[in-house]
């Protein structure tokens, strides 16, 4: 598989959808080199299925991770997928990347499209408190059930508090001496 | 009789109602506590709820916001795993390398290579012994860690340490292979040479073993790809997916590397415990190749890029980008995530993913339908980091028992015994 044609199944899927698209390759080995393709694109949050599915329909599709932070405004996701394993550096790297509003943090789940998204999406959901529209399965994966705050958000008053509480525990929770 | 649910109840047998039996969440001898609870119907498993985190330690989250420097989160990086102690950090550093700019000499790319083929000999080793131990045949674990010490000698004689081996670093690695090194690894290959035939046969030309692990623990082809199984598990199941293959980083590309599947080996993929066997063994064969390649070939120059320390964290200070790195591990694929702002000493996003966090869900089609006492040896092919049979709490028409990993055990070897019986 080639990267442009990773490409071209995107742009036709998405169309005008599909923004600021850009090859990042690299290159590797020492006696016999190899250029290993990345493509790196930005998509609306409600195109992400359709993205997904278009790759899907390409090859094989393997989900690395969808990796995210609080940027401020906006909830920034990275969806790292690869696409065409099985042949001799045929894999194509493709990484989504998409902003969901503070406000309405929700993005449709490809966990419908494919199965093993579920896992990552989960792990979203705990760590950023974003949702997943359509996901089978919500409960947590890594965190305790009645955890307050969602660590990874750099606006949750509540979480300072609460890694402090964790850390120095000894001395703002222990045995009040009178 | 279960009267709620007739089809069901006559699809396992008419054994009655469905009991839920927990696993786990702690045991000391294991090294990840994971908390499995089955829903079993007399011996059948109809049902896996699988619950994880009791060992999260929110690693990334130090890395992140504790104001950390990107060095001191290498090392942190080294300690997610100790199996996998090389595999994170060349994951790490290569995604570092990509964000702030950083090319990587020959032959540090080739001693990278080395250490995590290396890496790959000793944990594929270890899994063996594990999983003969479930099985009850205690004398190839003894067998097989016996002979996994001379890979740990290798490893300590190149690195100091046996696990956690600090080698890596952002533009290199920190220790060179000297040239009287190089002999002791020879050694180590003609060693491994000698002795895998004689594995591969205590393993796969034993009724008994065969016996225990074929159809056992299934996982479908078309299961693995859609849950997006890694490494052995999904290989086992005849997909040939290697993160080495499929998109090659470092120096990969000049060993030419294949993935590994059961045909390899003449058989046709099941995607059982007795595939897994087969490719793990086979990929000890296979990396013993690759060392020998490299250190045929290896390169001559220099083994970083940046040899003082400050500088390095002078240039890693003002980078800004981001990166991908990943990596084969023993288990999987490994990927890091990394996004780096100039001014800044601690990355703004590291996002880390393990093997099994991918193979987790290809539990839940294994387990279906299999009985209790093959639930250690499942639980442990995908991976046993993360097997934890500590102890299980039966409910029983209200009472409740606790059996212990002994029992547990217990009850895996007797099936063994049993087997042999049968065929004498």
């Amino acid at each position: 598989m080639k990267a442009a044609q990773v490409l071209e199944a995107l742009t036709a899927a998405l169309g005008e959808k599909l923004k600021s698209p850009e090859l990042r390759p690299r290159e590797t080995g020492v006696r016999k080199k190899w250029r290993v393709e990345e493509i790196w694109a930005e998509v609306p949050r409600e195109a992400i299925p359709q993205a997904v599915a278009a790759l899907r329909n390409l090859g094989p599709l393997h989900i690395s991770i969808i990796s995210g932070h609080d940027a401020g405004e906006t909830i920034e996701l990275l969806y790292h997928l690869a696409v065409g394993f099985g042949t001799e550096g045929g894999e194509v790297m493709v990484t989504l990347r998409t902003f969901l509003p503070k406000g309405d943090p929700t993005v449709p789940s490809i966990s419908g499209i494919l199965p093993g998204a579920e896992t990552t999406e989960r792990e979203k959901i705990e760590f950023l408190g974003v949702d997943f529209p359509g996901i089978p399965r919500r409960d947590h994966v890594f965190l305790p059930d009645d955890l307050p705050v969602h660590p990874w958000r750099r606006d949750e008053p509540e979480l300072q508090k609460f890694l402090h509480r964790m850390v120095e525990w000894e001395k703002d929770d222990g045995p009040q001496k009178s | 009789m279960d009267p709620k649910n007739p089809e069901k109840d006559r699809q396992y047998g008419g054994l009655g109602e469905v009991f839920a039996v927990p696993i786990g969440p702690i045991h000391p001898a294991l090294k990840e506590p994971i908390r499995l609870t089955f829903h079993v119907r007399g011996e059948r498993i109809v049902g896996v709820e699988i619950r994880t985190g009791f060992a999260h330690r929110g690693i990334e989250f130090m890395g992140m916001r504790q104001g950390r420097n990107l060095i001191q989160v290498l090392y942190l990086a080294e300690r997610i795993c100790g199996i996998c102690s090389i595999s994170h950090p060349i994951a790490f550093t290569q995604a570092v390398e990509r964000a702030a700019g950083i090319e990587v000499p020959p032959r540090a790319q080739y001693i990278r290579v080395i250490i995590s083929e290396l890496e790959r000999i000793h944990s594929h080793l270890l899994w063996a012994g594990v999983a003969a131990h479930e099985l009850g045949f205690d004398t190839l674990l003894h067998l097989t860690w016996r002979v996994r010490e001379k890979v740990l000698d290798i490893l300590e004689e190149l690195t100091g340490n046996r696990i956690n081996y600090a080698i890596p670093i952002f533009g290199g690695v920190r220790r060179d292979i000297t040239p009287e090194q190089y002999p002791k690894v020879w050694e180590m290959i003609r060693y491994y040479r000698g002795l895998l035939e004689q594995l591969l046969d205590a393993f796969l030309r034993d009724p008994t073993v065969e016996a225990r692990t074929r159809g056992v623990g299934i996982l479908e082809p078309k299961e693995a790809e859609e849950l997006c199984a890694v490494g052995p598990t999904a290989r086992a199941s005849g997909l040939k997916k290697d993160v080495r293959q499929d998109r090659p980083y470092l120096a990969y590309p000049d060993f030419e590397v294949k993935a590994i599947t059961p045909e390899d080996y003449g058989l046709t993929p099941m995607g059982d415990v007795f595939d897994k066997i087969v490719v793990r063994l086979l990929e000890v064969g296979q990396s013993l190749e690759i060392i020998e390649k490299a250190l045929e070939n290896m390169p001559e120059g220099e083994i970083t890029s940046f040899p003082k320390i400050p500088a390095l964290l002078a240039h890693l200070k003002k980078a800004e980008g981001e990166g991908l790195g990943w990596h084969e591990a023993p288990r999987g694929e490994v990927i890091h995530y990394v996004r780096l702002v100039s001014g800044e000493e601690s990355p703004l996003v590291w996002k880390v993913k393990a093997p099994t966090y991918s193979n987790l869900l290809s539990w839940y089609p294994m387990f279906e339908d299999q009985e209790v006492a093959d639930i250690p040896i499942i639980a442990a092919c995908i991976d046993p980091c993360i097997c934890c049979m500590d102890r299980v709490y039966l409910v029983r028409n209200g009472r409740e028992e606790t059996w212990t990993k002994e029992e547990l055990l217990r009850l895996s070897w007797e099936k063994t015994r049993r087997m042999r019986r049968w065929r004498a």
